[in-house]
């Protein structure tokens, strides 16, 4: 024991300058992730300012039972479900296959010119894309007027249940797919390129050589991104609905986050109870995360960690 | 390289090139289709929701803008240049440290790491932050809005393996010549790694400009603001007094919708300033490391 500390006391002088460095970083770790952290007990409490969190009582699993009692509270779920399984199923593929049809397209300026404006929006935040949307699809826009123009009905894009939730699978591919393309265009750019020479000499037609070189080629990438959508299922993209919802739609398009907000905000509050609703989602999500790397590395033999 | 004979199309490659042309307009199209309504008058407006150039070309919404709201929008440019500028400046020092640290050997790295890393997973969530930052007395302030936003533990690892890359013997030699881990990152270490550097700090300052939620939550007297919530706030005033801002602006050639893509074009200018220094680097490298790490 003695020995071990006496190796161990001037190691750690000898990094005196490292724990330096590293300090401002721990310092707002311990202040905006941990100090929060021990907030999380409120999940089981019922909150009452005068008595702070800590004084507050105990109602142990209460508020994660009125989950599943409050009506507007499962729809939030079945919502947000719907919503991010609609975004897996039609924004997922989008990027990959955005970077395939890249990696067809000749010419290296003009690569660059079409990659430039893809990725832009990505940089701009939902507040500024919902309106342009909005401006765009609403019922005096310009896809209206140019409906109008060719004798068709007018579509009520924005305010119309059913379209709704499509239009926010679209407006979230708009956005983000040159972004997101961009990891897969780099680890097709890393592939062997005498893998596409002996398919070629095997005969192989452009397409089967995108089926048997360049997806497998990508596979590891694939199964991280989808392992990092799965683990974030119960984000069903607060931002975007955020700014783009409206009444008429409130039923289709209010998921967890704006249902959080909106009890927490927008009505007298119960912090216990708005607590609870995130650290269920926070922790679905993680359950989320384990599982499908642990699914995806039994079915492919790729996996993210463990 | 660079042959004589003319590039001959395959069937693919024309579809691929037809197919990314019509999508390159559809994400062109609504920006542009922005940009016309807010240089137009209404008259334009109500005939031709949608035209390739203003039908009757007016400065009269923006005008609307700068004079109707002049104050406010000069204070949200100013708050939230400021809150950019030291945010990137103070994150970007905290991070790079952070990542240098890291990437040297030291007794408790791995304790301190995973600390960092689990903070990615697991968080208090919006509430229990809510509470810390009143518990703080911070709310309404610009200094918390710097605070909150200046760390990304995934810009750390990215950071870290980027140090990583930079061979032992470089620094062994500095520290034989007496250079203690504060000298080498600053002499050696950080003028290696100035791209990732400027590309990190060009996406955290990115992201200061575009945050509105935590704004939006925490500044809470009326005359505290950021440019994304001046653009909220135009919209819902515009949108909800549509019919006393009608009659206010039928004096001018402005109209809401005008006044509204006016304010969403000033929020968004900044960012087209600097997007091509942006582009300029994340086209390869960091992202492949940072899904490898």
């Amino acid at each position: 024991m003695m020995t071990k500390k006496k190796r161990i006391l001037p190691e750690i002088w000898r990094a005196r300058y490292i724990y330096l460095m590293l300090l401002p970083l721990l310092l707002w770790l311990a202040v905006f992730c941990y100090g929060p952290m021990y907030g999380v007990l409120l999940a089981f409490k019922k909150y009452n300012a005068r008595m702070g969190i800590l004084g507050s009582p105990w109602v142990g699993l209460a508020n994660f039972r009125r989950i599943f009692i409050t009506p507007a509270a499962m729809a939030a779920i079945k919502n947000t479900l719907i919503i991010s399984m609609g975004r897996l199923v039609t924004g997922f593929p989008a990027p990959i296959l955005l970077a395939l049809l890249f990696t067809e397209m000749p010419g290296v300026r003009m690569k660059k010119v079409y990659q430039t404006v893809f990725t832009f929006p990505h940089f701009l935040s939902w507040v500024v894309v919902g309106n342009i949307i909005i401006n765009f699809m609403s019922d005096g826009g310009a896809i209206n007027a140019m409906l109008r123009g060719a004798g068709l009905e007018k579509v009520n894009f924005l305010t119309s249940p059913a379209i709704f939730r499509p239009l926010l699978y679209l407006t979230g591919i708009w956005k983000e797919v040159g972004w997101s393309s961009i990891i897969y265009m780099a680890a097709i750019a890393g592939i062997d390129t005498t893998l596409y020479d002996a398919a070629r000499v095997d005969g192989a037609t452009r397409l089967r050589q995108i089926w048997h070189v360049t997806l497998p080629g990508i596979k590891t990438t694939i199964v991280i991104m989808l392992i990092l959508q799965i683990g974030g299922i119960m984000n069903a993209g607060f931002d975007q609905i955020f700014n783009m919802q409206n009444p008429m739609v409130k039923s289709v398009s209010q998921i967890l986050d704006t249902y959080v907000y909106d009890i927490t905000f927008l009505s007298a509050p119960d912090y216990g109870f708005s607590t609870a609703v995130g650290l269920f989602k926070a922790v679905i999500n993680f359950i989320l995360l384990i599982l499908a790397n642990k699914v995806v590395y039994k079915l492919s033999g790729e996996r993210m960690f463990g | 390289m660079r042959t004589g004979k003319r590039h001959k199309w395959t069937g693919f490659e024309i579809f691929s090139t037809v197919t990314l042309s019509i999508l390159l307009l559809l994400i062109v199209i609504p920006f542009w289709n922005a940009v016309v309504i807010s240089l137009e008058t209404p008259a334009a407006y109500s005939q031709k929701p949608f035209s390739w150039l203003p039908g009757e070309f007016t400065l009269d919404n923006y005008k609307f803008l700068f004079f109707k709201n002049g104050a406010v929008l000069l204070t949200a440019y100013r708050t939230t240049i400021l809150v950019t500028a030291a945010g990137t400046l103070l994150g970007m020092t905290v991070m790079v440290m952070a990542a240098y640290a890291f990437s040297r050997k030291f007794p408790g790295k791995k304790l301190l790491f995973f600390a960092m890393v689990f903070t990615m997973f697991f968080g208090g969530g919006l509430i229990p932050t809510y509470l810390q930052i009143r518990r703080m007395g911070m709310l309404d302030t610009y200094s918390i809005l710097v605070l909150l936003g200046m760390i990304s533990t995934y810009n750390i690892i990215i950071m870290k393996n980027g140090f990583e890359s930079v061979p032992v013997d470089l620094q062994d030699a500095a520290m034989i010549d007496g250079a203690n881990d504060l000298t080498i990152f600053g002499r050696v270490m950080l003028p290696l790694q100035k791209p990732l550097i400027a590309t990190f700090s060009l996406f955290l300052a990115v992201g200061y400009w575009n945050s509105w939620y935590w704004p939006m939550l925490l500044l809470q007297s009326g005359d505290k603001t950021v440019l994304q919530m001046f653009l909220r706030s135009v919209v819902n005033s515009v949108g909800a007094r549509a019919d006393s801002v009608v009659s206010e602006v039928a004096k001018t050639d402005s109209f809401p919708q005008g006044v509204k893509m006016a304010a969403v074009f000033a929020v968004m200018l900044p960012v087209m300033v600097v997007y091509p220094f942006l582009q300029k680097y994340f086209t390869k490298g960091i992202l492949v490391g940072a899904v490898k790490m």
